[in-house]
């Protein structure tokens, strides 16, 4: 009767990961579920992968979604894949809730925004990556020199120690009006 | 000793008496649309077992949690502090940057060829972009967690109040002696008496409706025999009501759907057509199958005149709609029931409805809200998870359907609506009524691929936003 799902989570190891993600058993259980749901191409693999996450529907139709399913998987996984631990991790971040552990702090959130940009690493978003981003987010909708004159115009605006990049503090600047904290917190349900 | 066959008659028959009069009780009461108030009361008591059961298992997890919590030691202060010691860094650099800013904004006047009321354009262009950056990335990271599309085809929410039904639950915990008994007190009230009993009136109904279209077959008289047909119908529907244990309350039955108009309902299950078929007559719309669902529709179509079209006509959706509209034309031709979402929904949100149907501009749209209650049973079927014979087996061993049908007032096409307007107004009237989250989510989306232009239309919407500011 009923569904069967694949087995639990072992019991220490959801004590552990909710001690240091700061989720309730509740929720961590049903993010495992989700996960378990996310994999089931692969039932007895337990990682799941960048097409595994790019399946979803609407992560498909996300004008960013293969950005954020990069910055998951190569910033948080290994070896192209995510295992539930690093999964749960990453998501954490963006608990809506008290501070329990360190992870959903505003400059957690404000660093995962910055990597979705800076896919070099190097700290810094120079003039391509801008490009890149703003490029998604428009589509075949406006000429490439448009986006490259409005990509031009926004490092010089932004850019204050002159380097032409913009650096994770200008980055935070011209977020401070903004309540990323609010805007980025989901809510996980029981 | 030797059972004579007059002691096995006797046996036989006293075993068959209380069924044979049961049988009567029900065909007499569907006939004349009595109810003796069983269904409800037996209802009210299963609520109060159900709350009772719930009650326990709530005592017992408070109890758990208690000692859990007691376990853990208090939070630590470290993350906290580390958290506070980011934070000045941040501030302190703010504090400098304004220094800065003014001094490499002298220094890049020179560097900008533009006037400084484009560049703060500019700026607040690069923050409302930014703001639709963090709402995609946020967007991207609930599909991840939980899409609203998945949500819709998996059974709703786990239910607050477990109803003794292990099926709700996606884990059965053992945590009380007394709950488990009760559900197994449950489990086999359902499967042994409720079930048998069901079953024969299944099989009485199914009696029914060969025996009236023999009857009918035979009837001399074309008017009289589509009204008997009507009655006879309904008499069938509301037998077959019985058998899923189905307490149904219709609302504002004035604007139950005429004669010569299409009926619009959201689908949740197949017993949908049944619940909406206790109280009026519909014509059916569908594919010509064969086998016993073919003899079926055979038989059907003896009592009203169904729309059936053959596997090759289906694909043509002009002819479709012509035959629609031909029998719309009919004045004493029964409403034709049409669910537009395409498939089955769970019954907590109504998806796109296809245009097919609202594109037929002469007819009245007679839309109906089906909403069901989950407590008793959940009426949701999901044709990835279970074949529509265990389904009925599984509606067949719930407590009972309880679903209320609201009747919305006729709405025609307007002046230069189209029939992609027109359909979505008929669907917000029957989400509004029903309490349910409207959506534009495409049914389809269970089986097959979303159409490419829909990422094309959200770049589109980005890029307009761009060009306004």
């Amino acid at each position: 009767m009923g569904a069967s799902r694949s087995a639990l989570l072992p019991l220490d190891e959801e004590k552990s990961i909710c001690s240091e993600t700061g989720f309730t058993p509740k929720q961590l259980r049903r993010l495992y579920v989700r996960f378990q749901e996310l994999g089931k191409r692969n039932p007895a693999c337990e990682f799941l992968t960048r097409e595994e996450l790019l399946d979803i529907r609407e992560v498909a139709l996300n004008p960013l979604g293969q950005r954020l399913v990069d910055v998951i998987i190569e910033d948080y996984g290994e070896a192209n894949r995510i295992n539930f631990k690093q999964f749960a991790t990453v998501l954490a971040q963006f608990r809506r809730g008290k501070a329990i552990t360190d992870l959903n702090t505003k400059e957690k959130k404000l660093l995962f925004l910055f990597s979705i940009y800076d896919r070099n690493h190097d700290s810094k978003i120079d003039r391509h990556e801008l490009l890149g981003i703003l490029k998604m987010m428009v589509g075949g909708n406006i000429h490439d020199e448009q986006i490259a004159t409005i990509a031009d115009h926004t490092i010089e605006e932004l850019d204050s120690d002159g380097d032409l990049t913009i650096t994770f503090e200008e980055f935070c600047k011209t977020l401070i009006r903004i309540d990323v904290d609010e805007k980025m917190s989901m809510k996980f349900l029981n | 000793m030797m059972i004579t066959t007059a002691q096995v008659f006797t046996i036989i028959s006293i075993i068959c008496a209380p069924m044979v009069g049961i049988a009567a009780l029900v065909l007499t009461l569907a006939a004349l649309n009595l109810s003796l108030g069983i269904r409800r009361l037996y209802v009210q008591l299963l609520a109060l077992i159900f709350d009772y059961a719930t009650k326990i298992k709530r005592d017992k997890e408070i109890s758990i949690d208690s000692n859990a919590s007691s376990d853990e030691p208090p939070t630590p202060l470290p993350p906290s502090t580390a958290k506070n010691k980011l934070a000045p860094t941040l501030e302190k650099k703010n504090e400098d940057n304004p220094a800065e800013k003014t001094n490499s904004s002298i220094h890049s006047f020179d560097r900008r060829s533009q006037d400084p009321l484009f560049n703060s354009a500019l700026l607040l262009l690069y923050n409302s972009s930014l703001r639709d950056i963090i709402d995609c990335t946020r967007q991207g990271l609930e599909a991840i967690v939980d899409d609203d599309v998945t949500k819709r085809f998996t059974s709703a929410e786990e239910m607050v109040v477990w109803n003794l039904l292990t099926r709700t639950q996606q884990q059965h915990e053992y945590f009380s002696m007394r709950v488990t008994l009760l559900w197994f007190l449950g489990f086999c009230v359902r499967y042994f008496i409720l079930f048998p009993f069901r079953l024969f009136l299944f099989i009485l109904g199914v009696l029914w409706m060969l025996g009236s279209a023999v009857f009918l077959q035979y009837f001399p008289a074309k008017d009289a025999k589509l009204r008997f047909g009507f009655y006879i119908n309904i008499v069938l529907h509301r037998i077959l009501s019985r058998v899923f244990s189905a307490i149904i309350t219709i609302h504002n039955t004035e604007h139950r759907a005429k004669c010569g108009s299409i009926c619009v309902a959201n689908h949740t299950s197949p017993i949908d057509v049944i619940i909406l078929s206790t109280d009026n007559s519909f014509s059916m719309i569908g594919q010509q199958q064969g086998g016993f669902f073919g003899m079926v529709q055979r038989t059907l179509s003896q009592t009203a005149n169904h729309i059936w079209f053959e596997r090759s006509e289906a694909k043509d959706r002009h002819m479709v709609a012509e035959k629609m509209r031909e029998h719309i034309q009919a004045h004493n031709n029964l409403p034709i029931l049409i669910f537009p979402e395409g498939t089955c929904i769970n019954n907590t949100s109504v998806m796109m409805f296809k245009k097919g149907c609202f594109e037929i501009t002469e007819a009245t749209i007679y839309p109906v809200a089906i909403k069901y209650d989950n407590r008793f049973g959940d009426a949701f079927w999901n044709s990835s998870k279970h074949e529509l014979f265990q389904y009925l087996i599984l509606m067949m061993t719930s407590w009972a359907i309880v679903v209320d049908v609201y009747y919305l007032p006729p709405m025609t096409i307007e002046e230069g609506e189209t029939s992609v307007d027109f359909a979505r107004r008929v669907k917000a009237a029957i989400a509004k009524q029903g309490g349910f989250v409207d959506l534009e989510w495409d049914g389809g989306l269970k089986r097959a691929l979303p159409k490419a232009d829909y990422k094309a239309e959200e770049q589109r919407k980005f890029y307009e936003m761009l060009k306004t500011e």
